[in-house]
Order: C-alpha cells, then sequence, then structure tokens
C-alpha cells in the first residue's frame, strides 16, 4: 500500500510537471534534475522559504530561447508553441533548441566573451570571429568539454586563426596566460600569487610560476604579425621574480614537477586539464553553465572558486560535477538536465518575503547581453539583414559590430544592468531603434499595414513578436485607444509607437 | 530574513528624482554667479585632448637656439622668462594662469598604447580592463543622478582607441556621453559659418513628432510600472532609472547648453569657428552647469586631418592647429574666469605623447615620448611656472623627469580628489584610482 502511495505520488509530481514525459520517470535525466530539485528545496525550506510557483508556457518558452539560442521566438513560434497541448511539449521544445545553429552560436558567442573579456579592435576583428568560429564548430558537433579545453591548449594556429588570438591578446606572457586560463578553465584567481603568496587562498607565489612555466616555451609574437600562429619552443623558463631560481612546470594543487619529455609543456597541461587528477575543470564548467542557465552561479562570482569563496550548494556542485564527468563531459546533456529542473522553470515574479537570490527558490532577473538585445530587436522588428546563397556571419554586421562594441558591459553578473546615460540615449534614438520603427525598413511594421489585419490581430503580433506573450486586457485597452486617437493615415506611426515602447521596456531588456 | 526593495519605496524612488529633475530645469544665469561663490561648490575639470601627439618644441617647450627648434620664433609671455611659441600669442598673455611640465617621460610610442597609458595611467594588455582619467574623475566629482551626463566628451577619437576612451571596469554607467558634429564630417576647416554640436542620440535619428513622443512615453511608462510591479529587481529598476535620465535629460532646459546658436556671434567667434574652438565654448557652457568633466579634443585623427599626428610636413599643421588651439582654450579660461569659475576648474592639455626634435626628411616630426610636455592650469593649479627641463636638443629630460601618473595623480590633488581612494573590480579587488605621486610644486598652496 504503501509503495502503490509513493509510485502514484512520483506519477502525479511527473504529471504535474509542464514538460516532463509521462511514461518516462526513469529517464536517467529526470531522476538527475529530481535530485537537483530535492537539494535545492530542501535548502531553501531549512532556510524558512517557499519555492515559487512554475512559470507559464510563454514564460518558459522565451526565456530558455534567450538561454539556449541567445534570441527571442518567433510570433510563429510562440503560438506553434502556446497552441500544443503535448505534454512534453517543454522537453521537445529544448531538444530541438539544443541542435539548432543558434544555439552554437550562442555558446560560442558566450565563449568568447569569457575568453576575450575586453572589447578587441578592429585589427583584431577577423580573428575574433576565427575564434568564434572555431567555438562554433565545437558546440555544433558537441565536442566533449575536456576535449575542447585540450584543443584549445594545444592550438597552433594552423588551419584556423581562432584559438590563437587568445594568445596574442595575451601578448604570449606565461603570467598572462596562466592568470587567464586557470580563470576560464579552473574557475581559480590566481592572478595575485604572481608577485604575492595570495592573501585569503592557499595559492603561493610559487604555485603561480609553477603553473606559468607551462607556457614559457612560446615564441614570442614578430612585429606586425599577419599570419597569426602560435608556435611551441623547447626551451625557455620562468623566473621567481625578483630572483634568479627557475621555477620548473607543476599542475595546480600538486607537489611533484612535472618533468615529462614529452610533447610541448602546453601539451602536457592539456593532457593534465583533461585527466581526472583534475579537480577543478568539471567544477568550473558546471559553475558555469549553472550561471548560464539561473543568472548566477552556485559559486559566485562565477569564475571565482577558490577555496575561500564556498558554493550556496556544495552538495549540489559536488555531484553536479560528477554527473558531467560521467557523462563524457557532455555539455548539451548539461544544459538538457538544468533546464529540466523545476528550479529552472519558476516564475521569477518576486514573492514576499523574497527569497534571497543565492537560494535559487525562484528564477533571478537576467540582463540581455548586448548581442542577445540587439538580435532580438533586429528579430522582433524583422530588420535582419537577409542574406542569400552564401551565409554571411552576422558577427561579423557592421552595425550589430557598433552596436555590440557600444554597449560593451564588463561584468558577467547577469542580475546588473550596466547601462549608462549615453547608452539609454542610444536605444531610445539610436539608429537600430529608427530603423525598427521605420515602415521601409521594419518588416513588421510594413507587414502589420495589410488590410486583412484587424486592429486587434495587429495588436496581439506587436506583443507576440516583442514580449512573447499576448497582450493582457488592459494593454489591448489601452493600445487600441492610442490606435483610436489618430487619425487613419497616422495609424502606421502609431503602430510604430506602439512597437518603440515594447522594445524599450525592462520586460523586452531582461530575461525573466 | 532578506529585504525587498517594494513597490512603494520604488515609487518614492521615482517621486524624489522627478523632484530634483525639476528643481535642476529652472537653470538662470544668476544663479551661476551665486554657485561660483559657494565654497562648497564641486571642483570640475576640462581636459584638452591633443589627438596625434602634439609637438612640445612647436608649443611650449621651443628650442629656438637649435637646430631641432624648426621654422618656428617665440614669444615671451605675461611671466617674465617664459617663453612660448609665436602661434600662441593669446595664451601667451594668460600664461601666469599657466603651468607648463617640460619633463614628462613616458614609454608607450604607438597611438592607442600611449593613450591608453596617458588616459589610464596603466600599460595597455592583460584581463583587468583600466577606466579613462573622465570615468575615474566623473565618478569622483559627479552626481549619479545628475540631470547632465557627468562625463561628456567633445570630438574625442573613442573609435580610434577605444579601449582609452572607456570606463573599463567601472562599467557603462561611467562611460563618456559623445558629442558630434551635427550634420556630417566637416570639421575645423569650416571657414564660412560656425560649426554646430549635438550630444550623441539626445533626439530621435530622423525626428518624431510631439504627439508620437508623448504616446510612446504613455505606453513606455504603463508598461513599466506593470513589470516593475512583479518584479522589482536590482536590474529592473536600473534599466527603469537609466531610461528615466534620459528621458528626463531629453525634455530638460539644461539640454539646451548644446545649442550655441543661443550665443552671440561674437563670442562664437571668438572661440574658432571649428569644432575644437566652438566645442570649447560648449565646454564652457557644461561647466556652468555644473558637469564636472569634459573633454575638448582637437584633431580628427583620419585622412584629411591628421591632427597632431605631423609626420608630414609639420610647420604649417601646427601653426594652424595653434591658431585653433590658442582662440578656443585662451577664450574659454577668460569667459570662466569672467564668471568666477576657473578657480574651481581644473584644465589638462595633454595628448598621447610628444613628437621628435629631430625633423625627418619629409620635413615633420615623428612620435615620442621619451621628453615632452604638458600644461596645467586653473583651479588648485600654481599658474606662471615651467616645471622640468629638456636638454638643449630636446632629446632628454634634464631635470625633474615625471611620468603620465604624476601628471594624473596632480590632476587628482588639483581637483580635491585623493589619488589614493580605491575602486573594485568585479571581484572586489581594490584598485587605487592612480598610482603615481602628485608633482607638489605644481599644487596652488590652498589644495
Amino acid at each position: 500500500m504503501l509503495l502503490v502511495t509513493a509510485i502514484l505520488a512520483t506519477a502525479i509530481a511527473v504529471l504535474s510537471l509542464p514538460g516532463r514525459h509521462v511514461w518516462a520517470a526513469e529517464d536517467p535525466i529526470d531522476t538527475m534534475a529530481d535530485q537537483i530539485d530535492s537539494l535545492i528545496e530542501a535548502r531553501l525550506r531549512a532556510e524558512g522559504y517557499e519555492p515559487s510557483e512554475l512559470c507559464r508556457d510563454e514564460v518558459f518558452l522565451r526565456r530558455v530561447y534567450l538561454d539556449l539560442a541567445g534570441v527571442l521566438p518567433t510570433v510563429a513560434d510562440v503560438r506553434a508553441f502556446l497552441k500544443d497541448d503535448s505534454p512534453d511539449k517543454r522537453i521537445v521544445c529544448v531538444d530541438r533548441l539544443l541542435t539548432s545553429p543558434r544555439y552554437a552560436t550562442h555558446m560560442a558567442s558566450s565563449w568568447r566573451n569569457v575568453m576575450l573579456p575586453r572589447s578587441f579592435d578592429r585589427e583584431q576583428l577577423n580573428n575574433a570571429a576565427g575564434l568564434q568560429n572555431w567555438l562554433r564548430n565545437q558546440f555544433v558537433k558537441n565536442l566533449r568539454y575536456d576535449n575542447l579545453v585540450a584543443e584549445f591548449l594545444v592550438a597552433t594556429g594552423d588551419g584556423t586563426s581562432g584559438p590563437a588570438l587568445y594568445y596574442t591578446s595575451l601578448e604570449m606572457k606565461p603570467e598572462k596566460l596562466a592568470a587567464s586560463s586557470a580563470r576560464i578553465f579552473l574557475g581559480l584567481q590566481i592572478q595575485c600569487a604572481e608577485c604575492h603568496d595570495h592573501p585569503s587562498d592557499h595559492w603561493t607565489q610559487r604555485d603561480f610560476w609553477a603553473y606559468a612555466a607551462f607556457f614559457s616555451q612560446l615564441q614570442e609574437p614578430s612585429e606586425g604579425m599577419v599570419n597569426m600562429r602560435v608556435v611551441d619552443r623547447d626551451e625557455g623558463e620562468v623566473l621567481l621574480p625578483d630572483t634568479e631560481e627557475v621555477i620548473g612546470p607543476r599542475f595546480p594543487g600538486s607537489s611533484v614537477e612535472s618533468d615529462s619529455e614529452f610533447g610541448t609543456r602546453r601539451s602536457q597541461l592539456a593532457i593534465w586539464m583533461a585527466s581526472r587528477d583534475n579537480p577543478y575543470l568539471a567544477r568550473a564548467a558546471v559553475n558555469g553553465a549553472w550561471a548560464q542557465l539561473f543568472g548566477r552561479g552556485l559559486v559566485h562570482p562565477v569564475d571565482d572558486l577558490g577555496q575561500n569563496n564556498p558554493a550556496s550548494h556544495p552538495e549540489l556542485l559536488k555531484q553536479l560535477a560528477t554527473y558531467f564527468t560521467k557523462n563524457r563531459f557532455d555539455q548539451r546533456l548539461m544544459m538538457r538536465t538544468l533546464v529540466r529542473t523545476k528550479a529552472y522553470q519558476r516564475s521569477s515574479e518576486l514573492t514576499d518575503p523574497a527569497i534571497p537570490d543565492f537560494l535559487f527558490g525562484r528564477m533571478l532577473v537576467k540582463t540581455l547581453n548586448s548581442e542577445q538585445l540587439y538580435d532580438c530587436v533586429t528579430r522582433a522588428a524583422g530588420t535582419e539583414v537577409v542574406t542569400s546563397g552564401m551565409v554571411q556571419d552576422p558577427f561579423l554586421e557592421p552595425r550589430r559590430l557598433a552596436f555590440v562594441s557600444r554597449m560593451h558591459r564588463q561584468t558577467r553578473d547577469a542580475t546588473q544592468y550596466q547601462v549608462g546615460l549615453p547608452h539609454a540615449l542610444l536605444l531610445m534614438n539610436g539608429p537600430e531603434i529608427q530603423a525598427a520603427t521605420s515602415p521601409q525598413q521594419s518588416r513588421l511594421i510594413r507587414g502589420l499595414a495589410a488590410p486583412w489585419f484587424s486592429d486587434e490581430q495587429r495588436i496581439e503580433t506587436l506583443f507576440l513578436a516583442t514580449m512573447s506573450r499576448f497582450p493582457n486586457e488592459d494593454e489591448r485597452r489601452e493600445v487600441q485607444a492610442a490606435l483610436n486617437s489618430v487619425p487613419l493615415e497616422e495609424r502606421q506611426a502609431a503602430l510604430a509607437d506602439v512597437l518603440w515602447a515594447l522594445l524599450n521596456s525592462g520586460e523586452f531588456a531582461l530575461n525573466h | 530574513m532578506a529585504t525587498s526593495l517594494t513597490r512603494r519605496s520604488f515609487m518614492q524612488r521615482g517621486a524624489q528624482l522627478g523632484a530634483f529633475g525639476a528643481a535642476a530645469a529652472h537653470w538662470l544665469p544668476s544663479l551661476a554667479q551665486q554657485i561660483a561663490s559657494d565654497p562648497d561648490r564641486k571642483r570640475q575639470c576640462i581636459v584638452l585632448w591633443m589627438t596625434g601627439g602634439p609637438s612640445q618644441l612647436d608649443t611650449f617647450d621651443p628650442k629656438p637656439d637649435h637646430a631641432n627648434g624648426g621654422e618656428f620664433s617665440t614669444t615671451e609671455t605675461s611671466v617674465s622668462g617664459m617663453r612660448i611659441c609665436e602661434h600662441l600669442p593669446k595664451l601667451a598673455k594668460l600664461a601666469d594662469q599657466l603651468a607648463i611640465v617640460r619633463s614628462l617621460s613616458t614609454k608607450e610610442g604607438d597611438h592607442e598604447r600611449g593613450a591608453h597609458l596617458v588616459r589610464t595611467g596603466h600599460l595597455l594588455g592583460g584581463p583587468l580592463h583600466y577606466p579613462d582619467l573622465g570615468a575615474i574623475l566623473s565618478k569622483q566629482l559627479g552626481d549619479e543622478a545628475a540631470e547632465m551626463p557627468n562625463y561628456i566628451s567633445i570630438g574625442s577619437p573613442v573609435e580610434i582607441a577605444p579601449s582609452a576612451f572607456s570606463a573599463g571596469f567601472l562599467g557603462p554607467m561611467y562611460a563618456p556621453a559623445t558629442v558630434s558634429l551635427l550634420g556630417g564630417e566637416n570639421d575645423d576647416n569650416a571657414e564660412s559659418s560656425f560649426v554646430e554640436l549635438g550630444l550623441d542620440y539626445l533626439r530621435p535619428n530622423g525626428g518624431v513628432n510631439n504627439s508620437s513622443f508623448r504616446r510612446r512615453m504613455k505606453l513606455w511608462r504603463n508598461l513599466q510600472t506593470g513589470f516593475l510591479q512583479e518584479r522589482p529587481t536590482a536590474n529592473a529598476i536600473a534599466q527603469n532609472t537609466a531610461y528615466e535620465r534620459a528621458i528626463r535629460l531629453m525634455r530638460s532646459e539644461a539640454a539646451s547648453a548644446f545649442n550655441l546658436s543661443a550665443e552671440p556671434d561674437k563670442v562664437r567667434e571668438a572661440y574658432g569657428r571649428g569644432r575644437f574652438g566652438q566645442g570649447c565654448l560648449l565646454a564652457r557652457r557644461l561647466i556652468e552647469r555644473g558637469v564636472p568633466f569634459v573633454e575638448v579634443a582637437l584633431g580628427a585623427f583620419n585622412q584629411n586631418d591628421p591632427g597632431w599626428d605631423t609626420h608630414l610636413n609639420n610647420f604649417p599643421s601646427v601653426e594652424q592647429l595653434c591658431g585653433r588651439l590658442d582662440s578656443g582654450w585662451s577664450q574659454m579660461m577668460v569667459d570662466l574666469a569672467d564668471r568666477g569659475m576657473l578657480e574651481n576648474t581644473t584644465i589638462l592639455w595633454i595628448g598621447e605623447f610628444g613628437r621628435t626634435p629631430n625633423i625627418n626628411d619629409n620635413a615633420g616630426r615623428d612620435h615620442f615620448p621619451a621628453a615632452w610636455s604638458c600644461v596645467f592650469a586653473g583651479g588648485g593649479i600654481q599658474g606662471g611656472q615651467v616645471y622640468g627641463k629638456t636638454s638643449d636638443d630636446g632629446m632628454e629630460v634634464v631635470d625633474a623627469k615625471t611620468d603620465a601618473t604624476n601628471v594624473l595623480a596632480t590632476l587628482c590633488t588639483a581637483l580635491g580628489v585623493d589619488p589614493n581612494d580605491e575602486n573594485y573590480t568585479a571581484l572586489n579587488r581594490p584598485i587605487s584610482l592612480v598610482e603615481g605621486e602628485p608633482i607638489r610644486d605644481l599644487l596652488a598652496n590652498s589644495s
């Protein structure tokens, strides 16, 4: 009897969560998702909070598009999803997104921004595009993450200029490459140890230089290097600053010098990176994936996983890292698992009392980055550059580049909104919004002029294109009143005004 | 228990901002007099940025007795013994206000790298992206809720060296609001009429009529209210605040500062008709309206106008540049002094590096960071002096050698800002505003 009740309860729980295969309670992804939820919810209840409700379908759709594809769903996508009444439509939608070209592009953009945190200048543009392409190819193939890192670390620039830019942007300097690669792949902030033992962590200056020694045998870039290549030599050492002492290569956390004669120093590091001896790689990767979806890492800030900065949910981080390792560093599977949790599918509305961000009892509101924002505005208004025949890399589109570089933000923390007065003016009055609201350039505004549309349909379409939802009653009434207040020949201008207001709203600029 | 920013407190905050906006909008010229005499008045800063790297030998460190000195002779100034280039006669009369530094020595001879070093105090490269002097100082001196932007940059070559004209890790809130020429690329060569300047994107591209604007605002406000009621999160509130500030500026009377045609032609003429002259006039108007940091650049740095990057035919170019510099800068100082505002406004004249003392085969001068000049003036500065010395051929500093970080620290100190104050990076690492030491000799006794 007890057992039957338990099974029934499970079945009901599974049924009640939108986006679960009703028949697939055994699905290992569901099992892991449930495990994540039980850890999150146990902590919430221990702190005296109840988790928020699950979000509605239209909210889920918009969220998952922005998080996995970096762009809004189209009007047709929203309509189809809301009409679909199959119980597993959330899962089907996620699977489709994860294998879409947009997923690979979005993941590549995210990683490029992590690898090249400073905005790059025009001379570096083609190489930045090379890095973007290289990364995108890896995500299209869903290359195991450990292999991706290894390939990145031994890249020579032959055949692709992608990862080479990373090395040259850090001037091939061992200390800079050490600090940066430790931050990106290990989630370790070891740069303070360049000059002195880390004040709050256990990294010594010696540890830092021992790690930097893996990058000490790169050939100096020559003046005006056009063809960027990274060349390994068989000599070159680092010295402990202000001494003559040579520091040999040693892996983080290890006490033994790596004295292998096989392969270059970088290839030794690459092998260690991907090995089971490296506890940091999987932890940093799952924390990054978590932050991309939840707006905040289990360890926060997302790239500071040192001993001094514990995770909000240490056991969860550990289990996720194990899960990721056991599943052969499959990034797509990681994403698929995380978005299937209830934690990911919760509403972002603020509750009273407000649940602290680090408990993940509601979805955090995430600020779109400048690339997402540009892509969303152009998709919503139908002002994307349409190319036929040869596929143009949207990354190289001049208008997009100008917008992105002007709006570039410095933080990886999506719960911040870093926009100043000049940027707000750009968004309100700049060329992107002008194009979006111009009947000559905006396919949306032009399309709405069709005589067979009713005003009601026009209003609906504007909301579906921008907010990925239907307007509520108040909104319908208000917009209709605005349209009624102008003479017929100004209708198109009034519709453009509605679109302006929608594109400049907080609801549009934030992923909720 | 965690606190939440409720809708109520959000609305109160909005109301406060609104009240402040209304008060600030009623600007009257007479108020300028009162503010100027207010002992608590905030200090302000104007940087005159010499795009391309100005020739020290043909401006403030002339060498008329050496072959490297070139074609120009010198003029005496209002300070006995201080001589500057003959093409700066109006500034010569104000020399008692100027503190010339002739012993600046830096290590970067590339435009972007040099500009980065001079403006941030740090070498370009590495993972940390440092803020420039405008971002650092406007953050210290400015009011985050001010009607006008705190950092306004007029004609600076932001596109050429983006990392040197940026708020770096401080984030876009501290980035410059840029001012460009209205109506095209025509610039300092304008002879026939005055150039007009405008804050970028202050008005909709192509124009939007009033009823359209009102309709947009009404719909937008309703959407904002709905979303903020349900999700008054930090980023949603920050988004709303940034927009409200931009809207307030679009509607404000203060934005009329950009309308230079409000000035009599005689005044506009005195500043010079081109972008730099009119930029100096605009700088004065912005200082009058309390903007804490204004930069005016001289030189466009493109093929038509290489600015101070005079690899070819140095002398005719520099003569022309000096003419613009002399009129704009001197008239700005005179006007600020008339209004009692010069004593609270510190001015720094500087570029990314100096130029070679030896003249090349194209009658030009090349990049030279080893020994060059910058000039301080105005508030907190002990004018009427020359600091440091270069050798007779101008090739090296022979007395009181100093560097970019010390210049930045001096600027901070003259403005009443402690260079040892700290900003925090995203990872809460403290970073000093400036790492150099102020040059005490340049500072007025009171600061």
